[in-house]
């Protein structure tokens, strides 16, 4: 019987040039990670498909999957992991790997990711105001007004309670820099160069 | 005893209740707090959606090299994300000697050095083993007698490392809880995730989650949910109206921090010190029925 062998560029392209990607190694597919998240219903794979995908070439349906981008952060699958994967990590590390490419598994998310980053990088750290207002305006002019419209319930109610800055509008006025953030950009662009699949 | 309170963005904003409290609370009991000068964002749960993990660590590895210059003390981290992100860098370095002079590599791009050991603590950890409950119950003023509360921690308040409670089952904040005369329910959904960092953009698929926080609390006759988390409060609290909107549900569940109602049982004042007065759906008519 003729047997087809796997691809094994992709998870070489994984071990290499994604964040703890090489920690897909780690895993015996015992599906601890899978049955553990708590968005389990809401994913199409889940981690430990995933890393068998990974491992038989299927960079399609891993680069495309929604749910490197679905992951809550909760850590409960790496509590669990009897071989200690960081499966946090790595799903995070696939969801920027495949952004870079100009894949977007989740358009929410990254849009909202894209402008807390920003915020991050450009005054160290993340407002609370601006970069929800942000965010809202990304949707374009005319579709980013009702959506901030229809947050306003909200952020009224924030500011009300002493729980926000008010501000106009995006960058009205603008949100305060650290004062070290000369140094902290070198240090990003310095971590930027450094990190898997971009040396050199 | 002197630690640096790293409030985090979050604390400044969202989670001003939880930055004032957590200063009453210190006061009460003789901490000081010194904040990290010049501090920058850990990155949080979404960080990776523009920045690498390298990069993230930059940011934690930053913080702690600001400590050791500024003293050394350990770092209370009250939000759960800070937390995470930073002692997650700690261990790190402190594990992988490669990493660790990577990170010395890039905070000399701007004249830093770390050499490891600073300490990263949740303040559930310092108040609960620093202090201990005998001492949290001897300064209790107005006991909470006859309050109802669902403790819950979420999901990274004693996670990744389990370093201070159970990363299953913890049982600190119920302690804690009980030592200011409280009556903690059985909850299952202790800790449990809440959608986290991605709930305010994936809020349709996250609703259950928060919605069955909120279920099981108002099932177990809980008069408020407790918590440690600022994201917590802010998912479980805010979003209500459109959690009841989604879910056909009619939830009106107080959401407080731990801290608040520590700072209130303290003899604290309902507003300066518990900055009850911040929460959007107040907790004013049920703390009436306690002795506080």
């Amino acid at each position: 019987m003729a047997t087809k062998a796997y691809d094994k560029s992709f998870r070489e392209e994984v071990y290499q040039n994604v964040d703890s990607g090489e920690d897909v190694k780690l895993c015996m597919q015992c599906g601890v990670c899978g049955i553990t998240c708590p968005l389990r219903g809401e994913m199409t794979h889940g981690p430990r498909q995933l890393w068998s995908l990974i491992r038989a070439g299927k960079r399609e349906e891993v680069m495309n999957s929604p749910d490197i981008m679905l992951c809550t952060s909760c850590y409960s699958c790496k509590v669990r992991c009897p071989r200690g994967v960081k499966v946090i990590d790595v799903m995070h590390g696939l969801a920027h790997y495949a952004l870079e490419q100009g894949i977007v598994p989740r358009k929410e998310t990254a849009k909202f990711g894209k402008a807390f980053w920003d915020s991050i990088y450009k005054t160290g750290r993340v407002d609370e105001t601006e970069v929800p207002m942000r965010y809202t305006m990304m949707a374009g002019p005319i579709h980013g007004i009702f959506n901030m419209l229809e947050m306003m319930d909200i952020g009224r109610a924030l500011l009300a309670h002493k729980r926000m800055k008010f501000k106009i509008g995006p960058g009205l006025p603008p949100s305060k820099k650290i004062r070290g953030m000369k140094g902290l950009k070198k240090m990003l662009d310095k971590a930027k160069s450094m990190s898997p699949g971009k040396e050199g | 005893m002197t630690y640096f309170l790293y409030p985090g963005c979050s604390l400044e904003a969202g989670g001003s209740h939880y930055q004032v409290s957590v200063e009453a609370v210190a006061k009460a009991l003789g901490l000081t707090l010194k904040e990290i000068a010049d501090w920058n964002c850990c990155g949080a749960s979404i960080h990776y959606v523009g920045g690498t993990e390298l990069q993230t660590k930059t940011l934690n590895a930053r913080n702690l090299a600001l400590a050791q210059n500024q003293g050394g003390y350990d770092i209370i981290a009250p939000c759960s994300s800070c937390y995470i992100q930073m002692i997650k860098t700690a261990h790190e370095f402190e594990e992988d000697p490669k990493l660790a002079e990577e990170l010395n590599q890039i905070l000399a791009e701007g004249g830093l050095n770390y050499t490891g050991g600073v300490k990263v603590r949740h303040v559930l950890d310092v108040l609960y083993n620093d202090l201990g409950v005998e001492r949290l119950a001897a300064a209790v003023k107005k006991p909470l007698t006859g309050l109802k509360v669902a403790s819950y921690y979420g999901c990274q308040t004693t996670r990744p490392y389990g370093e201070y409670d159970s990363v299953e089952n913890p049982h600190t904040m119920d302690e804690i809880l009980e030592a200011l005369g409280a009556e903690v329910v059985p909850f299952e959904h202790k800790a449990k995730c809440c959608g986290s960092g991605i709930f305010f953009t994936e809020m349709e698929t996250c609703a259950p989650l928060a919605g069955g926080i909120l279920g099981e609390a108002e099932e177990r006759g809980a008069d408020m949910i407790v918590t440690a988390c600022p994201m917590c409060q802010m998912n479980l609290e805010i979003y209500q109206p459109r959690l009841n909107k989604m879910l056909g549900t009619e939830y009106d569940m107080p959401v407080v921090f731990v801290t608040q109602l520590m700072a209130l049982a303290f003899g604290g004042d309902f507003k300066k010190d518990a900055a009850l007065d911040r929460n959007i759906v107040s907790a004013a008519e049920v703390l009436k029925k306690s002795a506080a």
